[in-house]
């Protein structure tokens, strides 16, 4: 018993490592069969961002750092609130990405959907369905402070909750 | 003295080789070939010579002299939408002989083409069209014009979001990327027809559709796997094929003159940093730059160089890789923003953010192309 406890132990050691270099590579951008996350689920269209049937501010904005889109500790707490709201509904949310003014457009809008997938990854993580997020990015779009500065900057890198009435 | 003998004999080959290839090197280089232009007659003469002017100017291969000051010499006559358009050298014989029919300035345009062709050897970009992105109307659309901004046109009028413009080389279709669905899709306008279908409407965002140089393909950034990543789309049968995996953002894919090959930006490794991939799939290889914050590649026509985006100064600048030795140089000045190669491969037109600047890379010339029509952002170029 104590010998196969000990085998168990060993081949999954070996296991854990053997995922860890396996992932390390993939990380690295080589070609394979990596999937980065949970595919998203089909659309469910009519139900724009900026319109009436999305419900936007009840819950605050996730932010970041710049050219970042890795959700800090600090944002758990947000991430936690629109995890417990939507595994109690039916209801679905569109998780919006936006990045502060500096940078090119396109690149912007990379990092703005990068950031909506952080934070997506993040509420499928504390067990929301994937099937209730949908993500978009609007880049630089459309800022909360349309200043220029750092104070302002802080403030439109960030991912907006939009719970679908 | 025997030794010294022989190796005259070895280099004379060489020195003779040289001497005869020279002016040809001069030319192209386009150090000035001397070119005067004298008016054209007829009766739409003053509208073709007005064109023709500021396209064999902006060329740029040519130092435009009076006539009688040696050089090539430019004349030509135009009635009722016929143009004959004539080239003699200095010996005065005739180089370039030909009948363009259509307007005053798509034949001054296709003459401009012919002259730069026949005198240098090169693509010339004056017929080529360009598209970008205008706030004019109060909401971001899509306008085309000629290279030289003339004939702007409002193209989109979606009262959305509409971005990301990109030509086909042959100038006959434009992708954008458009917010209709509240999504960030990418749509195809055949712009002969007008026609328009929205192509790419994975979930999440479709954005950066780029052409592939036989016009048959896109690539794109596509995230509906949980992740921004490339992909190349066939638009006859619309297979996605994707390309990228990493944990990182992709964007601003560009495709090789030959198609074989993709470059990109992806900040996989923390800073966004330029990447080449085969277009068919395989590994990604880091693009050494020696900038730390690299954005919008776009390989030239020629295939010899790579423009981008750098940050750095306060600002972004355009920065120019040269594929055949590696190094990178910064070009211009001031603020500039995505960088796209016109057809000659020697000129690139950008955005400072309130209009669009072509540059002249050889020289560090500027001319404003397109202003006075709110901010003025991503430009495209056809070929």
């Amino acid at each position: 018993m104590k010998n196969l406890l000990t085998l168990l132990c060993v081949v999954s050691l070996a296991f854990t490592v053997s995922c860890a270099n396996k992932k390390k590579n993939q990380y690295a951008g080589v070609d394979g069969d990596y999937v980065n996350g949970t595919p998203l689920a089909d659309r469910t269209e009519g139900s724009s961002f900026f319109s009436d049937h999305v419900a936007k501010g009840e819950y605050a904005p996730v932010y970041f750092g710049f050219d970042s889109f890795t959700v800090s500790e600090n944002e758990m707490g947000t991430i936690d609130k629109v995890a417990s709201a939507l595994k109690g509904t039916s209801k679905t949310i569109i998780v919006a990405g936006f990045t502060d003014e500096r940078g090119t457009e396109e690149y912007n809008r990379s990092l703005g959907e990068r950031r909506a997938e952080a934070v997506r990854q993040a509420l499928i993580g504390k067990g929301v369905s994937a099937g209730k997020i949908q993500t978009v990015s609007f880049g630089k779009e459309m800022p909360a402070d349309s200043g220029s500065g750092d104070a302002a900057w802080a403030k439109n890198r960030r991912v907006e909750f939009g719970v679908v009435k | 003295m025997k030794t010294a003998a022989l190796v005259g004999i070895l280099l004379l080959p060489f020195l003779s080789l040289v001497a005869e290839e020279t002016p040809t090197i001069t030319i192209r280089k386009g150090e000035g070939v001397n070119l005067s232009l004298q008016s054209i007659g007829g009766a739409d003469g003053a509208a073709v010579s007005k064109v023709l002017k500021n396209d064999l100017e902006l060329a740029a291969w040519f130092s435009m002299v009076d006539a009688g000051k040696g050089g090539y010499v430019v004349s030509g006559n135009t009635t009722g939408g016929v143009l004959e358009g004539k080239v003699v050298d200095r010996g005065g014989s005739t180089v370039l002989s030909k009948t363009y029919r259509g307007s005053a300035r798509d034949n001054a345009h296709h003459f401009t083409n012919d002259i730069v062709e026949t005198l240098t050897g090169n693509k010339g970009m004056a017929t080529s069209k360009i598209a970008f992105v205008s706030t004019h109307s109060g909401k971001k659309e899509i306008y085309m014009a000629d290279y030289d901004g003339a004939n702007v046109n409002q193209l989109t009028r979606d009262g959305v979001i509409s971005v990301s413009p990109a030509l086909s080389p042959d100038a006959r279709k434009l992708a954008y990327t458009g917010y209709q669905s509240g999504y960030a899709d990418i749509y195809l306008i055949e712009l002969g027809s007008g026609a328009r279908n929205r192509i790419v409407k994975f979930p999440g965002t479709n954005s950066g559709a780029s052409f592939s140089p036989d016009g048959g393909r896109i690539a794109a950034m596509v995230s509906k796997d949980g992740n921004p990543e490339l992909y190349v789309i066939s638009l006859g049968i619309m297979g996605a094929h994707r390309l990228t995996h990493s944990r990182g953002a992709e964007s601003s894919p560009s495709w090789s003159p030959d198609g074989k090959e993709i470059v990109y930006c992806s900040d996989d490794a923390g800073s966004p940093q330029l990447y080449r991939i085969p277009s068919g799939g395989g590994n990604p290889s880091r693009v050494q730059t020696g900038h730390n914050y690299c954005t919008e590649p776009d390989w030239s026509p020629d295939g010899k160089r790579i423009a981008f985006n750098v940050r750095g100064g306060g600002g972004f600048s355009i920065a120019i890789l040269d594929t055949q030795n590696g190094s990178t140089r910064v070009v211009g000045s001031g603020n500039a923003e995505n960088p796209t190669w016109g057809p000659d491969s020697r000129h690139i037109l950008y955005s400072n953010g309130s209009g669009l600047i072509l540059l002249d890379v050889p020289t560090g010339h500027t001319t404003n192309i397109v202003s006075g029509l709110g901010k003025v952002t991503e430009p495209t170029w056809s070929r």
